[in-house]
């Protein structure tokens, strides 16, 4: 720490003299070390809570050097640590005035100052103290130990509280009441001699009573009859338990503890758990029902998709069939180009274009809607019908002089389909028709060749035939 | 053996916050240095 002449304020030197202005420093000097001494002194008995101690090393600083400021700042300290806030403050404001900058006693005025609800309480703290001590002087002992309670619950630092606290159960002899209050104010403040020696006088107080009582000097006493101990601020008595039989009722308690607890779980816990169990099953069924439901709607879904398609393969298949020709119209069309090709490439050569025409199913090509290939097909058929139709009526006719009428009928037709004007066919069809019975088929044919052929000598040997078999039932 | 009553004359009232301002006036500040100083200069005034 640097020393300033008392006379110029110059910073001293190690010399004795001031080396600005020569004042002789050397007693000067001696008296700032002792300063200093004991306030290292002070801060030693500060730092192991014997306050006390650290205030009188303090004062004795402050005597020695008024200006020290850090002892001023560390006695204000220990003051507060007491619960001595006034006596705080004025060492703390004497310290601003000394050094206004840097100081560290400045936030501890704020820290006080800057909370009025702080500031209210050391105010009642104050107030409660001093007028318990007035009920002291008074003689009101339950009065004042009624304040100093209340003081002490506002600050629990406060020694000089505790002492007197301390002193009124020393009074009334309550010893036990007493230590406790003098303990507290020793863990505040281990050097006061007033708690050092109330807390003498309180031990050998206690210690006759343990000896009246015929034991060692513990502080808990336990009988036969009461237990006695400690739980906080309170006293507690209550009778002995016997000892007898512990273990047996011990493992008696266990079992019993035992069955409760499992009772309890059984009944408490256990529907507890089956309800949630339940629930979770019913979610759980739900949920799968949904899942069903929902795959059962997919699935019907998916059936009609399937109907839907089936049908329409089915008509599809069956387009294709008629167009592919199962019954023969694809063949019918292939056979007619195969006859135009045959046509085209000999239109002379009628027994060419005849066959090519013959292999043209005449039931299939009639079943051929389009209006082309019917078109076509009446062009060849004009110019391969007569020929085909002889060859098939020579046929016919031959078969029909072998008697072979069934061919010949079969013959016969086909020669009609390829000609239709000539009416020896129709005739000699009818002819054949009724030599193997078929009447009806033989007066379609009479009829026909009548109608279509009247006049004609075909036309009257028809009328006689169909007016003999009319006649004939 | 502790004499409540003589114990009890130890115990003087705290002082109040307000009456912190006139306790700082009454204090007194006067310490060695000063006394050294007082000294010093009587005696140069003696001399």
């Amino acid at each position: 720490m640097s020393m300033y002449c008392y006379s110029c304020g110059c910073r001293l030197s190690e010399k004795d003299f001031c080396t600005n202005c020569g004042a002789d420093v050397g007693l000067y000097k001696k008296i700032l070390y002792a300063a200093n001494h004991f306030y290292n002194q002070g801060l030693e008995r500060a730092g192991v809570r014997d306050l006390t101690g650290a205030i009188i090393s303090l004062r004795q600083c402050l005597k020695f050097n008024k200006n020290h400021v850090e002892a001023r700042n560390l006695l204000g300290l220990v003051y507060y640590e007491t619960g001595e806030v006034v006596l705080a403050l004025e060492q703390w404001i004497l310290s601003k005035n000394l050094r206004a900058e840097k100081n560290i006693a400045d936030d501890y005025i704020n820290m006080i100052q800057e909370n009025p609800t702080r500031l209210q309480t050391i105010g009642q703290t104050i107030k409660k103290y001093n007028l318990a001590l007035s009920y002291c002087y008074q003689d009101s002992v339950d009065l004042a130990i009624i304040q100093l309670k209340k003081v002490l619950s506002l600050n629990p630092n406060y020694v000089r509280a505790h002492q007197l606290l301390a002193l009124l159960y020393i009074h009334r002899e309550d010893w036990e009441h007493a230590r406790r209050e003098l303990e507290k104010c020793k863990r505040i403040d281990a050097g006061n001699t007033t708690t050092l020696r109330y807390m003498k006088e309180v031990k050998n107080a206690l210690d006759l009573q343990a000896k009246a009582r015929g034991e060692s000097g513990k502080r808990s006493s336990y009988s036969d009859e009461v237990v006695r101990y400690r739980s906080g601020n309170e006293d507690i008595i209550q009778p002995s338990m016997r000892r007898g039989n512990s273990t047996v009722s011990t493992i008696i308690n266990i079992a019993i503890g035992l069955v409760i607890g499992v009772a309890g779980a059984f009944f408490l816990l256990f529907p507890a758990r089956l309800s949630s169990m339940n629930t979770e099953a019913q979610d759980e069924i739900r949920d799968v029902s949904e899942q069903l439901d929902r795959k059962t709607g997919e699935v019907e879904e998916l059936n009609q998709k399937i109907s839907a398609l089936e049908s329409e393969k089915a008509k599809l298949q069956n387009d294709l069939d008629n167009f592919v020709g199962n019954d023969g119209t694809m063949l019918a069309v292939n056979s007619l180009l195969q006859a135009m090709c045959v046509y085209m490439q000999q239109p002379d050569n009628i027994d060419a274009v005849s066959k090519a025409v013959e292999e043209i199913d005449v039931n299939q090509a009639a079943a051929v809607e389009s209006q082309n290939f019917q078109d076509l097909y009446k062009l060849l058929l004009e110019k391969a019908g007569p020929s085909i139709a002889t060859t098939y009526y020579e046929a016919g006719m031959e078969s029909y002089r072998k008697e072979m009428f069934d061919q010949a009928i079969e013959e016969l037709s086909k020669a009609a389909v390829y000609d239709t004007t000539n009416g020896d066919i129709y005739y000699n069809l009818a002819n054949a028709y009724r030599k193997v019975g078929d009447d009806d088929h033989a007066k379609d044919m009479y009829k026909k060749v009548i109608d279509e052929f009247p006049d004609t000598e075909k036309a009257r040997r028809a009328q006689n035939i169909l007016d003999e078999m009319t006649a004939t039932p | 053996m502790i004499n409540f009553e003589e114990e009890l004359k130890k115990f003087h009232p705290s002082l109040e916050i307000d009456e912190t301002e006139e306790a700082i006036y009454n204090e007194d500040l006067t310490d060695v240095t000063e006394v050294l100083i007082g000294m010093m200069q009587e005696a140069k005034q003696q001399k």
